[in-house]
Formats: structure tokens, C-alpha cells, sequence
């Protein structure tokens, strides 16, 4: 198998929600810029409609059955309204589908909490909510990451970045790339509270492949996932460069309530402070190769000050000049 | 969204059968809360605030004495709390306290589960109990959850009080259910109360705190009326800011916070706002706002909330910074929107041109739309910088804090 459990060159995507103004843009982009690797798409009472490049389908359960597409579905992405998400998930599992993607934002908690004791019977592998997608330059792109001209912000390489935050995600990928080092897996996972892949669960999943040189981490306040990747690397469960850089340390110096981003980075009763979280990963960084960048920018430095070798060469000069000067 | 503790009581304790004192609510003195008064040997009045501690800010108060009880409701109920303005008080009747406990549901991102918080030793903050004497019990299968199990979770954490097993066990299950059922992200009650009632003894939920899921499937700002987060009225340019997204769902820009400072934030993306912003502050620059604007949104939402974001007063610089976009067109956004308002603003004589300029930005036609703005620049006479994404992102509130350094002598705040 090329690529990873998330993204692969087996991968055949389902859309759910498919004709909607986000989701039909996605598509049409996806078999631009890898032609064929969406397969079909669901929304009820369209089925059989041809205004996208991919057959359009009532329910899952005809595209499954359809002996043509059928076959080479197993992986969902999904669009759909925010309380219609549950609804989407639980026709996604019951069809069969094992990895699924939920771009929706705004998914209600209690959802998110049946989806993900629902994932864990049926062993499926979940993304977000509050996910852009996955992108593996060498394979294939889920989701909108990266636009209709990826190539800006990716180039294959050997790190991972996985991050809360989807625009993050792209703008790290290109502020590496800028300095020689290509993207294997870009991973969006969401910055809702109930997670259902976390940065640990990603890292648990590549820690073998051979193909991973380093991962890059954007973290949030709120929750614990930040530090679940402390324990997990503490205890010798992940062994290769870890950079991360977490966001929110100065909410701390403001007035409570100026809270900003997703639904999961709310400091509550002093728990999930990134000052917190910086700490703990400092603290894995002592007998493990883990750096916590100050700023977010110094990423670049730690990845080499970790000895992560460059996929090519830094095409940028010391001093960057602006575009444009009037003053 | 935080609710009001009468509202708690009222509308989800109520429901979900979670025993309560008797109690009213009232945002002025009348004769239900006479007549309740009247009814009761002690009353406890709670001024009605959503910021927390409120008994260490002396805003709950016993009172046995009847003639006190007009002159405390009247204070109790118009005062400030930690800043915050009392919208009525709550008066319960005073219950005779055996013992308190600690208990709360919320979500653990440890189990990605809730959890049932409990401790005997309540009354006090919760970050004041010993963590030992603090216990959880993670609901990992939301489907089905009896009075049964937490009896077992009772009995193994070594509950000393047998006679309340079962009444304790079936009021956490009941507290559990209005969690869910509710679709709370906290419900918290402490203390918990054992309180003696003649012969008898029963369990009371003595306080109240109640924070529902903003994303709910039905939305709490409809059921209870939309509020500040911030402790405090909106601003004019906040009130206003709300109302570019309103009846318009292309794109996301009326996310709009003020603070006290000089320079002028226009950021885009939940992430990467939050990056510049955090490299602003450390860096020393005092930030005047926070915008999140995304989605693509169309160039006369950008106009608006580019009026709104310059037209803060006391300005000494302003950066327009943003990673790569996905979607946002950056010639529509910067090329269209912004240069429009500034082109405005000089026009109207309401933009200052020797505020220092610094935009970073990349994404689609970006190009075309970096290039537009800098012709607004020229036509303007606006002194700045313009980056693509060669420079990384959080270089830019650096690159403006040198420019302001060297034009026009700023002095930043030394940072952390």
C-alpha cells in the first residue's frame, strides 16, 4: 500500500452531500487534480442527477450496490449540514464504510460523542468534525486542503503535519516547503472537543512507516490532546522528531471570555491552558527528540535543529523582500 | 452559553427531576418574593451574575432576620460581581446542612467520554479539594446508564454514607440525563447538599451551573436570548460587525473583538488569526482588535468589516496577515474590499496616512489582488509593506514592529 491509513493509492471516496456549493467544488477540483479518485457522490432526491463528473446516488446503499462503483468505495467524505452529520455517520457505518472524513463545523457535542463510541465498536477510523481533509502529495488529496492549486504549499517529502487548525495546515506545509522539506501527510483533524482522531491517534497509526522523517504538531488550548502526545511519546510509543507549536498563550493575559477559533479551545476551570501543554511537551522533550517552537515561525529551526534532513533545497534567501515597498 | 442559575433550576433541573430548594427569582423587590419570604423560618439571596466565586465576593447571603431581607435583596440584586452587572436575585428557602459534595458531568477529552466528577468533600472551589479525595467515573457507553453502576462506583471509592447509596446513587443519574439530555458541556452542582429535614434526610442541589453546547441542535441563544461572552456590553463597531454576517452566509467576517491598543488587526483563518495575533503580543505591538474573517467572503462584507476594523481610534499601525488561503480569493477580499474602503475612508478624511502598513498574504489570485492593493497604496498615499507568503506568517508583526520602530518612533510593550 502506498500513503497512509488515512489516504491511499486504494482510497475511493463517497461524498455525502454532494451537490451542495462547497462539495461540488470539491469535487470537481479533486478529478482535476487527481482524476478518478472520487467515485461517487450521495445526496437524496438528486440521484441519477449528471451535473457533477461523478454518478450521483439517492442513498449510500445504491452506490453501494452499483456493481460499477460499488466496489471501490471506502472512504466518505462529508458535507452535510450540522445536524445532519449524525445521520450521515451511522449510513456511512452501517454501508460498510471503515475511514470517514467530517468536514462539517458546528457538529453538536452530544453527536460527536455518539459518533465516536459508535467508531470505537465498529474499529472505523473518523476524521474530525472541523476537518479540511487529508492531503498525501504522492498519492491523492481528500477534502479541500490546499485549493485548486495545491502545489503552492506542497511538494512530496518526509514530514507530517497534523493540525487543529485546516488553514494552518496548508500555510505550514508551504512555509516548509519554502525551506526543503516536502510534505508526506498533511492531516486537518479538527479543533472540536470530542475528537475522533487525535494527534496521538495519528501518530500510534504512522510510527512505522518508514517514510515519516519528522511530524509537525499545531496544537490549541483546551483539552488534552497536546499532552496525550507528551504521554504517548514518554512512554516510548512514538520515537521519531516531533516539532510542535501551540497557539493560544496569550488568551492567558486577557480578560476571560476573549475566547477565539474553535469550539474546543476554551480553557475551562483553569484545565487545557497551552502554557500547560508547552510544558508537558518540554518536559518529553528532555529524553526525546520533541521541540516546542516559541514562536511559530522558529518550526523551521527546531525540524533542523532535530537533524530532520531536507527533501530538497531551501529556496529562500536570508532576508525576504516585500513585493511591494512604499514607505 | 452559560445560563443563569434560575434558569437552570427552571428549565433543566425541573425537568430532568433533580430535587432543588424552593426558591424565586425576581429582578425587583414584589410581592411573590414578600410572600416567599414570609413562608420561610431563613432565606439564602444569591445576586444573579453568570461569573463564578460569588460567595467570596459576598454576593450570596444567609439572612434569618426578615426585616434585613428588603435592603439585602435590594443590594444583592442591582449589584456588580467581579464587573458584571446582577440582573436579579435568587432567594431559596435556607436548608439545615448536614454535608456538602462536589459534583459535575463534562466532557474528558482524556476518555473522549463524559464523566461523572464526585467528591464528599464539597462546598469549596473544586480547585481547592484535594485531587485524592476527587472522583470520576466515565460514562464509555452513552446508551445506558443506571443508578446501579454508580452504586458500584460509590461503593468503590470507599462512600461512607451506606443509607445514601441509593437516593445519591439515582440524583447522580437524574443530574447525568439533564447533562445529556440537555446537551450541556458542564452542569455542575456544588455543593450538593445532605440536608436534615425533620426526621428525615434528602439531597439537594444547593447550587446550579449550567454551560450548554453553543452548537446544540437547538440553539441556546434562541431559547435564552444571545450574550456577551465578555462580561461586558459590545462596543458599537462589535454591534455593528455582527451585522455583516447576518442574512448572508458567503463567508465569515463579523467576528470582531476590541481591546485597548494601537494596531489595527485584519487576520483571516480560526488558526491563523489566533498565530498572528499571539506573535503580536508577544512581539509587544498593542493590538486594537481581533478579526477571524473566512470562507471567501464577498468584497462588500469586506468593505464593511474593513471600515469597522480602521475605524478604531488612536491608531498607529495596521497588518493585513493571513496564511495561504484554500477558497478566499484574495483579489475580491484585499483588491476589491479593502482598497475600496480605504479609497473611502481617505476620501471622507477618516483615515489617518501616516499609520504604518504591513499585509502578508497568499492564496487565490493573490497575485492580481496583492497588486491591486498596492495601486490603492499609491493612489492613497498609505505607507507600507506588502508580502506574499515568502515571509512565514508570524514574521509579519515582527516585520510591522520594525517599521514602526523606524517611522514613526513606537515604543512597544516589552514582552514576555
Amino acid at each position: 500500500m502506498k500513503g497512509t491509513v488515512y489516504l491511499n493509492d486504494k482510497t475511493g471516496i463517497v461524498v455525502i452531500g454532494a451537490t451542495g456549493r462547497e462539495a461540488s467544488q470539491v469535487i470537481k477540483e479533486s478529478e482535476a487534480l487527481y482524476p478518478g479518485i472520487v467515485k461517487a457522490g450521495i445526496t437524496p432526491g438528486k440521484g441519477g442527477s449528471t451535473e457533477l463528473p461523478v454518478p450521483v446516488f439517492d442513498t449510500l446503499k445504491e452506490a453501494i450496490s452499483d456493481p460499477k462503483v460499488g466496489p471501490l468505495l471506502n472512504t466518505a467524505l462529508i458535507y452535510v449540514p450540522p445536524v445532519s452529520v449524525l445521520d450521515a455517520v451511522m449510513e456511512c457505518l452501517d454501508n460498510g464504510i471503515k475511514v470517514l472524513y467530517i468536514i462539517t463545523e458546528h457538529v453538536p457535542i452530544r453527536d460527536s460523542e455518539i459518533i465516536f463510541q459508535e467508531k470505537v465498536r465498529r474499529g472505523a477510523i473518523i476524521v474530525g468534525g472541523t476537518s479540511l481533509g487529508c492531503f498525501v502529495p504522492s498519492v491523492g488529496r481528500i477534502g479541500a486542503i490546499g485549493g485548486k492549486d495545491p502545489s503552492i504549499a506542497f511538494r512530496d517529502g518526509g514530514i507530517v503535519v497534523i493540525s487543529k487548525s485546516g488553514g494552518l495546515t496548508v500555510t505550514t506545509a508551504e512555509m516548509f516547503k519554502r525551506r526543503g522539506w516536502g510534505t508526506y501527510m498533511a492531516l486537518a483533524i479538527g479543533g472540536d472537543i470530542i475528537s475522533n482522531t487525535t494527534y496521538a491517534d495519528v501518530l500510534k497509526e504512522i510510527k512505522g512507516d518508514p517514510r515519516v522523517k519528522g511530524v509537525v504538531m499545531l496544537g490549541e488550548p483546551g483539552g488534552s490532546y497536546e499532552e496525550q502526545v507528551a504521554d504517548l511519546i514518554l512512554s516510548g510509543g512514538f520515537d521519531k522528531p516531533v516539532v510542535a507549536f501551540i497557539s493560544g498563550r496569550f488568551q492567558e493575559r486577557m480578560p476571560e471570555g476573549v475566547a477565539f477559533g474553535h469550539a474546543g479551545a476554551i480553557v475551562e476551570r483553569g484545565m487545557g491552558k497551552a502554557t500547560d501543554k508547552i510544558a508537558r511537551l518540554e518536559a518529553a522533550g528532555k529524553k526525546c527528540p520533541v521541540k516546542v517552537a516559541f514562536y511559530y515561525h522558529d518550526l523551521v529551526k527546531a525540524i533542523e535543529s532535530l537533524g530532520v534532513p531536507r527533501d530538497f533545497e531551501d529556496s529562500t534567501t536570508e532576508h525576504v523582500k516585500p513585493l511591494y515597498s512604499t514607505i | 452559553m452559560k445560563l443563569y442559575e434560575h434558569e437552570a433550576l427552571g428549565s433543566i433541573f425541573k425537568k430532568y427531576k433533580i430535587p432543588v430548594p424552593r426558591y424565586v427569582f425576581s429582578a425587583e423587590m414584589n410581592d411573590a418574593v414578600r410572600q416567599f419570604v414570609e413562608k420561610e423560618p431563613g432565606v439564602v439571596i444569591k445576586s444573579m451574575v453568570l461569573v463564578g466565586k460569588r460567595g467570596k465576593a459576598g454576593a450570596v447571603k444567609v439572612v434569618s432576620d426578615k426585616a434585613q431581607v428588603g435592603k439585602i435583596f435590594a443590594d444583592l440584586a442591582t449589584r456588580e460581581v467581579y464587573g458584571e452587572k446582577s440582573i436579579g436575585a435568587l432567594v431559596e428557602e435556607k436548608l439545615d446542612i448536614e454535608k456538602e459534595f462536589y459534583l459535575s458531568v463534562t466532557y474528558s477529552t482524556k476518555d473522549r467520554a463524559p464523566a461523572i466528577i464526585f467528591s464528599e468533600h464539597g462546598g469549596m472551589d473544586v480547585e481547592e479539594i484535594d485531587p485524592k479525595l476527587i472522583h470520576t467515573y466515565v460514562v464509555s457507553d452513552v446508551r445506558s446508564v443506571y443508578p446501579y453502576q454508580i452504586r458500584q462506583f460509590l461503593a468503590g471509592i470507599g462512600f461512607s454514607d451506606k443509607d445514601l447509596l441509593r437516593p445519591l446513587s439515582e440524583v447522580i443519574v437524574n443530574v447525568y440525563n439533564a447533562f445529556w439530555g440537555s446537551e450541556s458541556r458542564l452542569l455542575e452542582i456544588n455543593p450538593l447538599v445532605v440536608a436534615r429535614s425533620g426526621e428525615k434526610r434528602k439531597i439537594v442541589a444547593a447550587d446550579a451551573v449550567v454551560i450548554l453546547d453553543d452548537d446544540a441542535s437547538v440553539n441556546p441563544a434562541v431559547v435564552y436570548g444571545a450574550r456577551s461572552a465578555q462580561g461586558r456590553p459590545l462596543t458599537q463597531r462589535e454591534q455593528d460587525a455582527i451585522l455583516i454576517d447576518q442574512g448572508d452566509h458567503r463567508g465569515k467576517a463579523g467576528s470582531y473583538v476590541e481591546l485597548d491598543g494601537d494596531i489595527a488587526m485584519m487576520t483571516f483563518g480560526g488558526g491563523g488569526s489566533t498565530v498572528t495575533a499571539e506573535t503580536a503580543i508577544e512581539a509587544g505591538l498593542r493590538i486594537a482588535n481581533l478579526t477571524d474573517i473566512g470562507g471567501n467572503p464577498p468584497a462588500e462584507k469586506m468593505y464593511r468589516i474593513s471600515r469597522i476594523i480602521l475605524s478604531k481610534p488612536g491608531l498607529k499601525g495596521v497588518l493585513v496577515c493571513g496564511g495561504t488561503a484554500s477558497n478566499t480569493r484574495i483579489d475580491v477580499t484585499l483588491g476589491e474590499g479593502l482598497a475600496k474602503a480605504i479609497d473611502d475612508m481617505i476620501a471622507e478624511g477618516v483615515l489617518a496616512k501616516n499609520l504604518v502598513w504591513v499585509v502578508r498574504r497568499s492564496g487565490p489570485e493573490y497575485v492580481k489582488g496583492l497588486k491591486m492593493l498596492h495601486e490603492c497604496f499609491v493612489r492613497n498615499g498609505i505607507r507600507g509593506e506588502i508580502f506574499d507568503s515568502q515571509l512565514p506568517i508570524t514574521e509579519a508583526p515582527i516585520r510591522l514592529k520594525e517599521l514602526l520602530i523606524k517611522h514613526i518612533a513606537y515604543k512597544p510593550e516589552q514582552s514576555a
